[in-house]
């Protein structure tokens, strides 16, 4: 087998051969990823509206189904999308994590609700919960970041926040706040490079999805179909505290 | 060399794609329409042409401090708590894999769509241990049940018919299923799903690795990617050590092309940023992590004519405006990779012996260049190529012969300019309709597929003398 030092010593000694190279730069990293986070979070917030009417037309460009509502509304709205699906069982990240309790709303609705735990999983019930996810109709997550420009939904994976509460059931509803929007690409740069900031990172979860509308293949013939492995239907709740 | 030997000859290989009828329409239709669909993308995106040029020197940049990026990367991975494994061959990478599955007990393997996978030939390997191999992409998948190759870089079973798909999943399901990609969709989602759920090892290509985070990322739109890195309890990443970027702000300028170059999304639907293995307070997420780094003929290109294709990011843009691909499509080129690229990359996996005759098959027009998101040289390359191939005497004799009485001719001044109006004269009986279609004897082998242009009524030469004669 060939070792670490091996395998990088022949590409040392290739590097020491090449001659006449041009010269190149990679991108320029924030020197305080955390700080020009903040900074960019304050821009943002100003110009939130256009953000969002952005998200709105290239999330639905994508095949993903918009709604805004107010924060007493969602349990409601919630509650709407399940029964117009027939769902019987609905996962939903810790309550906690999505800043909202739509369990009372949605079980008086008779729709099975489980909640996420934040706890530490034994390996027994970790099993039991991936059943659970695996057999819901409808998984209900928050969101880090909106991305304007291209209609995506960016979140990182965590206790309570299960990576497959946006995958396993065929219908995905995301919730989101004006706080998460940002406009480019290249802005999500940013946020990528604070997260990864400091010491903290480490203890974050092992995923970070980018979600850009439901799944899709056009694998046989080009023909476009939604939801081969993902979900069919991604909607995205815009929650608005005005 | 882990390729196949290839038995039958380009020439023929060639000619059997060009009398398929169906592969024909199916090869224009897909690639006509990536083709209108890039274009597209970057029309509405103004910062497209910029950022081509950023993505093509991070690359640049990258491979001139590769060294400390790979040991960046690996430090990071580790540090999250997964393995990194060094693999000089394909047959090293697949002895590290297996060995995995076996320590693992691994049965079965689900697998999300990697060209570094392929070029490997790791699911004959896993299957010939015990391991079941599952390709999960539906074009991976389709081509796996019919035994088959991929033809196309991101659009693997382009080449098939919805009858012939129908037909391979009826036989694999003993029983009837309509000629419906809807329905095939619906099949294959309920089969795979059992699938995930049920495989030990998760085995994966990577788009990039970020050496500053020790993150890999996964760009899927079905979403097998995502199924594949968090159900089953092992997650083994196989990648090119050319794949690694030195941070996420370099990351997401290439976000920003590949979507847009392969098929004309500006995302794809699924970018999964992966970070070792999962953490003890995650509820899923395998609990082991390994990524294999691959060198397989990579690394001797660093310093070789072949740097640039180190480029490469595998979005297909080329494959799709080549006018030789879009003729034969992907099997014909006989190799995993295919296509402008493919030529690049079958050379730098297996010499350039292996592209004596591939190396001619293009005909040099630079659309691939105009379509690579990081501008790779492919024209140039190829040229260098051939002159390779020249040089270790791999082209037929009279070619060789021909070109190099060429070559002394064109260096005679006096003897080339009597070659106009003696060539105007041997011509003669041979010119139809201006061009020059059958030539007797050997020459006939240059006639046979292209006509020859016959030399002008007046040369160049010819009228520039004219002209100086006109003005003094």
């Amino acid at each position: 087998m060939t070792t670490r030092a091996a395998f990088l010593g022949r590409i040392r000694d290739e590097m020491a051969k090449t001659r006449g190279l041009f010269p190149a730069t990679t991108a320029e990293r924030p020197a305080r990823p955390r700080e020009r986070l903040e900074v960019l979070r304050r821009e943002l917030i100003e110009r939130w509206p256009q953000s969002l009417e952005r998200f709105r037309a290239e999330f639905e460009r994508v095949g993903g189904v918009f709604h805004r509502a107010r924060p007493g509304d969602v349990p409601a709205l919630l509650a709407r999308i399940c029964r117009e699906r027939d769902a019987r069982s609905v996962v939903t990240w810790d309550a906690a994590e999505l800043g909202i309790d739509a369990g009372p709303v949605l079980a008086s609705a008779g729709v099975d609700v489980h909640a996420m735990p934040r706890a530490v999983p034994s390996a027994p019930e970790r099993q039991r919960l991936r059943e659970v996810i695996a057999h819901a109709d409808v998984g209900v997550t928050g969101v880090d970041l909106a991305i304007a420009e291209t209609g995506t939904l960016v979140m990182r994976s965590a206790a309570g926040r299960p990576r497959s509460t946006s995958l396993l059931p065929p219908c995905h509803v995301a919730l989101f706040e004006r706080g998460a929007l940002v406009e480019t690409l290249a802005q999500v740069g940013i946020a990528l490079e604070a997260w990864h900031d400091g010491a903290a990172a480490d203890t974050e979860g092992a995923v970070i999805n980018f979600i850009t509308g439901p799944s899709r293949t056009a694998d046989i013939e080009l023909t476009l179909t939604r939801g081969v492995h993902g979900p069919k239907e991604v909607h995205a709740i815009f929650v608005d505290h005005d | 060399m882990s390729e196949p030997l290839i038995t039958t000859p380009l020439r023929e290989r060639a000619q059997q794609a060009l009398g398929d009828r169906f592969l024909h329409e199916a090869l224009d239709i897909a690639t006509t329409k990536f083709i209108g669909l890039r274009r597209e993308a970057f029309g509405e995106f103004p910062d497209g042409e910029r950022l081509r040029d950023r993505a093509r020197d991070i690359k640049e940049a990258t491979l001139q401090r590769l060294d400390e990026h790979l040991e960046r990367l690996i430090d990071n991975v580790e540090r999250r708590g997964g393995h990194v494994h060094f693999a000089a061959t394909a047959d090293e990478a697949r002895d590290i894999i297996l060995d995995i599955a076996r320590r693992t007990g691994a049965r079965m393997a689900v697998k999300s769509k990697s060209m570094a996978t392929e070029e490997i030939h790791l699911n004959e390997a896993l299957a010939a241990a015990g391991v079941m191999p599952v390709e999960t992409d539906l074009g991976e998948y389709i081509i796996q049940l019919a035994h088959e190759r991929p033809s196309h870089i991101i659009a693997p079973a382009i080449h098939k018919t919805k009858g012939q798909v129908a037909e391979l999943f009826a036989r694999e399901l003993k029983r009837e299923v309509a000629a419906d990609p809807e329905v095939l969709t619906r099949i294959a989602r309920a089969e795979l799903r059992e699938k995930f759920l049920e495989a030990d090892l998760g085995i994966t290509g990577a788009n990039f690795a970020v050496a500053d985070t020790g993150t890999v990322v996964l760009v899927t739109n079905e979403g097998n990617g995502r199924m594949v890195t968090s159900l089953p309890r092992v997650h083994v990443a196989v990648m090119g050590v050319e794949k690694v970027v030195p941070s996420m702000t370099d990351l997401m300028v290439f976000l920003s092309v590949l979507a847009k170059s392969a098929t004309g999304q500006k995302l794809s639907v699924y970018t999964t940023l992966i970070q070792g293995p999962r953490r003890p307070q995650e509820l899923e997420g395998p609990d082991e992590f390994h990524l294999v780094l691959l060198d397989n003929g990579r690394i001797a290109q660093i310093a070789g004519t072949l740097r640039e294709a180190l480029y490469c990011l595998r979005c297909g843009a080329c494959l799709n405006v080549c006018p030789v691909y879009r003729q034969i499509g992907g099997h014909a080129y006989g190799y995993t990779y295919p296509g402008p690229i493919g030529i690049l990359l079958t050379a730098m996996l297996n010499g350039p012996r292996s592209v004596k005759e591939l190396s001619h098959a293009s005909s040099l027009c630079g659309a691939c260049a105009d379509a690579c998101p990081v501008r790779i040289d492919i024209p140039r390359m190829l040229i260098e190529l051939r002159k390779e191939v020249d040089e270790t005497k791999l082209a037929p004799w009279p070619e060789r012969v021909v070109f190099k009485a060429f070559a002394w001719l064109i260096r005679q001044p006096p003897l080339y300019r009597l070659g106009g109006p003696l060539g105007r004269l041997l011509q003669r009986p041979f010119v139809r309709a201006g061009r020059i279609g059958t030539l007797p004897l050997f020459f006939g082998h240059w006639t046979r597929t292209r006509d020859l242009p016959p030399v002008a009524a007046r040369t160049f030469q010819e009228r520039w003398a004219a002209l100086e004669r006109e003005q003094p």
